[in-house]
């Protein structure tokens, strides 16, 4: 009985250790959350094929000119059209595409760089390009480059249903397979922040799965609803606007580069009466405040330019500490405040990319020995640290029941 | 059946264990009087449900689109239209001998806004009887025999070319038209298509190559569409008409002045091709009207009950009611309009939906008593016109190459005035460029509506799913009246026997007798057998009897019925005296020959329903009760009780009804008058309906006829 009554304390001791490491390891972690927002990236995915969903690709393509209007290079942005409306004969406009039917603006002018066409545009090339996993021989200009610092926007429209979204009328997209994909680009730290922007219906569902954090996710309508078209276009004799993205993109046609609108302010300009759903948007993996983010965190680029002393090196720890942040006019006060905290992780992430040689002249030795225990290296004779303290205590212990 | 009777054998033997199924079998097939009954009038019944049990149409294929563009038809194409409907009347008043001259100016036409030009000499084809051609393609290696130079036809065809199109596909635009005697409502359907025509060589969004087809109907309007097509759909590879351009100088003639008159452009003197064709339009102006409105009438039906996608007919019908304001029309029968139980039926029908919906607001299956009159009417015409077999109009050309065609007849409300001329145009152009912007967005052949239904008006429709029931609750009495009387039979020559022999005896014997009893019904079969070859004869008879030269349909008629009576004889005396070598068991005799009858009629009426639906429907509700009620008249009249006077009465009549020249002769007789109805008039019915390769004409033949008789005989059965 009694050394049973001993054990207790003794796991108590037992456990301090334990909290202490988990502690560390949940403050790495959360230093790897916090990599700074460098780059963004879009993937604007049109699925569905034939000309009566013209509409689709004139979404798409809405969002195109958008996102690219508000700063993000075409570089960055993987273009995916299952169809070309374009140049259907039944097109009345040969190469051109409308999205009002006032015919103001055309889609598809000089400057459309379409990464995925036709029937490249499969379900497979999609998770590809999320998770990055391609074939050798796919160039550079198809590939999603991003990494733990991007932003990156994920637009999809089409034909959809409960938790499944069609592609080229042939096969589907599932909840399950995007939430994979998304846990994939996690790990891989493809993706600091995650926002996935969907038009279809009940495009709600389509988010159920999704576990990984840093995603936000919004959709036209909820379950059992449909997401309509906005508008027919009676030249061209179909309908061009779906009426989420429609007013998305007047809500994005009142900004410009520089405008500071939140999303929270995007997410609530959506009236249920005139979309004839439910926008619904799922917030609870993404830890910002919306009222903090400004729009253009996912769908603009990031403004400020980081210099640094030459090209392949890696920044220096004192140089990181007050890196020239050029920051643009638009980049508010508020906003570079916020980034404060941020620089003390920053330094700590710098230490990575630091080469072997300089590592032993760091003068922080906390941040050597995290280094190595990051590494694996000494994580045994940690543990066998570890012990030894613990056989004192545990002496003490016992002496001090007795 | 079998077990039935082993049951009774062995009652001492522990009972083998019944499926339910098999209970449930033999439960019906004990009852089978009462099940009959049952099934029959709720067949009937389910038959007059139809009109309220149909829906309303809807456009399935999402790629159609119907009326989102907005028509581009201006008054300008409507003032080329008109030009060419002028030019027209004016050449047909100074030249009326020969018709060459309007081709002409069409061709003229057609090339001055771009079009490829073509003529299409064709011989008409005189429809004939062939036993073996039925259900078989039409081909090109038909030789054709024995025309005249004077007597041929000239499609003129014009073809615009998707200009970004790949031209693999085409839509056609078809507008019969008799250059000797045209009518002025055939003019301004040329003005109409020429209008639509001209707006078509402009615009930009054309995915699929248009084909005008100007069809020479002075052989009639089918034949004309039918050569074209068949020159179209199986190209020739031989020297044929080189060979025909030899023997016929002046024809050869006429081209050279055309080709030399118009050369330089698209005009070509060789058979003209586009793509594959996606539907094809045929277009009538009707020249008497006494509608109050523009109506508008579509014709649907071809050859052997097939219907074009109901998705045609529902762009048609949108467009026009939607869009152009115009009223459509389904045929119906008229008579069936002032039909007074029909009314009450109706009235019945409404008054208890009301009280359905009376106690639950969500019944809402009740329509008006006038709707539902007229959606019978429309239903009873659309199931007579797929029954008859024979195409409603030229569009049933276009169905044998599985290509989706139905027939528009523009009736307008006439008066001579230049506006409504033009406003007919513009409606009339309007509605088909509507349906050719519709059709040129689909991306598949249609495919997504129903082929199998009936309409009970232009915007209702009863599918297949539907109206099966009716036909299934039909014939479902058949094969278990047909395996009662076989268990009957069976069981009381059973019982007979048994009465007689003294238990001792059984033993062998019995075992004996039972095989032979149980193979007795082949010599039933037989009978039928030969009855049904008997029908065959009569089916190929024809061919034989229009060999004979100058032969009135009257005559014809009574060689027909002399050589069939001729041949029932002869085959009778040679093959089998069906009922002189049965004696030995003669008083069940009949019922084993009615139970294979009816057999045989089930299986003939289920093979029916599969080609021709409508057919084996109305064939089932004549042959059905006849062959379920048929009993010797002898016994009924030794009997002499109340019901076998009924039974008697019945059957009479059933056997006058359902014998096929007298079941035409009272279908005629409802429709149109008894004042019409000859004996020659049904020599010229089957005509037609073995030219046009009918399988009714073979349903006749071979099912209906021999049942017939079969019943006749069971009737006068001596037992």
């Amino acid at each position: 009985m009694e050394t049973f009554n001993n054990s207790k304390p003794i796991l108590l001791f037992l456990l301090l250790p334990c909290l202490l490491l988990y502690s560390l390891i949940a403050f790495n972690s959360s230093s790897v959350e916090a990599a700074m927002h460098t780059n963004n990236w879009a993937v604007l995915v049109c699925t569905s094929r034939f000309w009566f969903n013209y509409r689709h690709m004139a979404n798409t393509l809405s969002l195109y000119r958008t996102v690219k209007r508000l700063g993000i290079p075409d570089e960055r942005i993987i273009l995916m059209l299952a169809d070309d409306m374009a140049c259907n004969t039944r097109n009345k406009y040969p190469a051109q595409v409308f999205n009002n039917e006032n015919h103001r603006l055309n889609l598809y002018g000089d400057n459309v760089e379409v990464d995925y066409r036709g029937y490249e545009v499969t379900v497979e090339n999609f998770l590809r390009v999320l998770t990055g996993r391609h074939e050798t021989a796919v160039p550079r200009s198809k590939r999603l480059l991003s990494d733990e610092g991007s932003h990156i926007l994920l637009y999809m429209t089409g034909h959809g249903g409960d938790e499944f979204l069609k592609f080229q009328d042939s096969e589907e997209l599932q909840s399950h397979d995007l939430a994979d994909a998304v846990k994939q680009m996690k790990e891989k730290h493809r993706f600091k922040e995650l926002l996935i922007m969907v038009d279809t219906c009940q495009a709600a569902t389509l988010f159920n799965q999704l576990q990984s954090p840093g995603v936000l996710a919004i959709g036209s309508s909820m379950k059992g609803e449909n997401s309509y078209s906005h508008h027919l276009d009676s030249d061209v004799g179909v309908s061009v606007v779906d009426r989420f993205t429609y007013y998305t993109l007047a809500f994005f046609e009142r900004l410009n580069i520089y405008d500071n609108a939140s999303l929270s302010s995007s997410f609530s300009s959506y009236n249920p009466s005139l979309l004839m759903s439910t926008a619904y948007y799922r917030k609870d993996l993404y830890k910002r405040n919306l009222e903090e983010v400004p729009v253009t965190n996912f769908f603009g680029s990031v403004m400020e330019t980081i210099h640094t002393d030459a090209a392949y090196k890696a920044l220096s720890r004192i140089n990181s500490g007050r890196f020239e942040a050029q920051t643009s006019l638009d980049q508010s006060v508020h906003h570079i405040e916020k980034r404060m905290p941020m620089k003390v992780n920053d330094q700590e992430e710098t230490h990575n990319i630091i080469p072997e040689g300089e590592e032993g002249a760091s003068k922080c030795p906390w941040s050597t020995f995290w280094n190595k225990f990051r590494k694996g290296e000494n994580v045994d004779t940690l543990v066998n640290y570890g012990l030894v303290a613990m056989i004192p205590l545990l002496v003490i212990s016992t002496w001090l029941v007795q | 059946m079998a077990e039935t009777i082993e049951n009774s054998h062995s009652d001492e033997k522990p009972k083998p264990r019944v499926r339910p199924i098999v209970r449930f079998g033999i439960f019906l097939v004990s009852h089978s009087f009462l099940v009959s009954i049952v099934c029959f009038t709720s067949g009937v019944l389910a038959l007059f449900l139809l009109p309220v049990l149909a829906k309303n149409t809807y456009i399935s294929e999402n790629a159609l689109m119907p009326g989102s563009a907005s028509p581009m038809l201006s008054n300008q194409h409507v003032s080329d239209g008109n030009r060419l409907v002028k030019d027209l009347t004016n050449s047909n008043l100074k030249s009326s001998e020969t018709g060459i001259e309007s081709h002409k100016i069409i061709a003229q036409y057609m090339l001055d806004v771009g079009a490829e030009v073509s003529f299409h000499k064709f011989h008409p084809q005189m429809n004939q009887f062939h036993p073996l051609h039925f259900f078989s393609s039409p081909d090109s290696g038909k030789i054709q025999e024995n025309y005249s130079c004077s007597s041929y036809g000239i499609n003129t065809v014009g073809i615009i070319r998707a200009p970004r199109g790949d031209g693999k596909e085409a839509i056609v635009l078809v507008t019969p038209y008799n250059a000797l005697t045209s009518s002025f409502g055939e003019v301004l359907s040329l003005g109409i298509a020429y209008s639509v025509f001209s707006l078509l060589t402009q615009v930009t969004w054309l995915a699929k190559d248009i084909i005008w087809l100007v069809a020479d109907s002075q052989f009639g309007e089918y034949a004309a569409v039918s050569a074209w097509l068949r020159e179209y759909q199986t190209p020739k590879f031989s020297s044929m008409s080189a060979l025909n351009a030899e023997m016929c100088p002046d024809i050869n003639n006429l081209f050279e002045i055309e080709v030399h008159s118009m050369a330089g452009s698209k005009f070509s003197n060789s058979f003209r091709r586009a793509g594959t064709m996606t539907a094809a339009l045929v277009l009538k102006v009707r020249d008497q009207s006494e509608q109050f409105d523009d109506t508008i009438s579509i014709y649907a039906e071809a050859s052997n009950g097939q219907m074009p996608n109901l998705d045609l007919i529902n762009v048609v019908n949108y467009l026009a009611v939607h869009r152009q304001g115009l009223r459509v029309n389904v045929e119906k029968l008229w008579s069936f309009l002032n039909l007074g139980w029909l009314k009450s039926l109706g009235e019945i029908f409404e008054s208890l939906a009301n009280i359905a919906k009376s106690l639950n607001p969500k019944f809402k299956f009740g329509i008006p008593a006038t709707e539902y009159v007229e959606g019978t009417a429309i239903l009873a015409s659309s199931l007579y016109y797929q029954a008859l077999g024979v195409p409603t109009g030229p569009h049933g050309a276009f169905r044998d190459y599985q290509v989706d065609a139905i027939t528009l007849e523009i009736s307008p409300k006439f008066s001579l005035d230049k506006v409504w001329r033009n406003d007919i145009i513009l409606r009339g152009g309007r509605l088909i460029e509507g349906v050719i912007r519709s059709v040129n967005n689909l991306l598949e052949k249609f495919h997504q509506s129903f082929f199998l239904y009936l309409l009970t008006s232009p915007s209702k429709f009863v599918s297949v799913g539907v109206y099966m029931i009716a036909f299934a609750l039909l014939i479902a009495p058949l094969p278990m009246v047909a395996a009662s009387l076989y268990v009957d039979s069976n069981s009381s020559s059973n019982c007979s026997k048994g009465d007689s022999s003294t238990p001792s005896a059984i033993t062998d014997t019995d075992e004996h007798g039972i095989t032979i009893r149980s193979w007795r019904w082949l010599n039933s079969a037989k009978l039928v057998f030969i009855v049904h070859l008997w029908g065959a004869i009569v089916s190929v008879l024809p061919y034989f009897i229009c060999q004979i030269p100058d032969c009135s349909p009257t005559t014809s008629f009574m060689i027909w019925v002399l050589l069939s009576i001729l041949s029932l004889l002869i085959l009778n005396s040679v093959l089998a005296s069906p009922f002189a070598c049965v004696k030995a068991s003669q008083e069940k005799e009949w019922a084993l020959v009615k139970s294979v009858t009816i057999s045989s009629v089930f299986i003939g009426l289920g093979l029916m329903s599969v080609i021709n639906f409508a057919t084996a429907e109305i064939g089932a509700l004549l042959m059905v009760p006849m062959c379920l009620l048929a009993r010797p008249l002898k016994l009924d009249v030794r009997a002499g009780t109340f019901r076998s006077c009924c039974r008697i009465i019945c059957n009479l009549v059933l056997g006058h009804i359902a014998f096929p020249p007298a079941a035409f002769f009272l279908l005629k007789g409802m429709l149109d008058g008894f004042g019409s109805a000859n004996v020659g008039g049904f020599w010229m019915w089957v005509e037609s309906l073995w030219a046009w390769n009918s399988a009714t004409y073979l349903f006749i033949g071979m099912v209906q006829l021999p049942c017939w008789v079969l019943c006749v005989s069971i009737l006068f059965h001596s037992c």
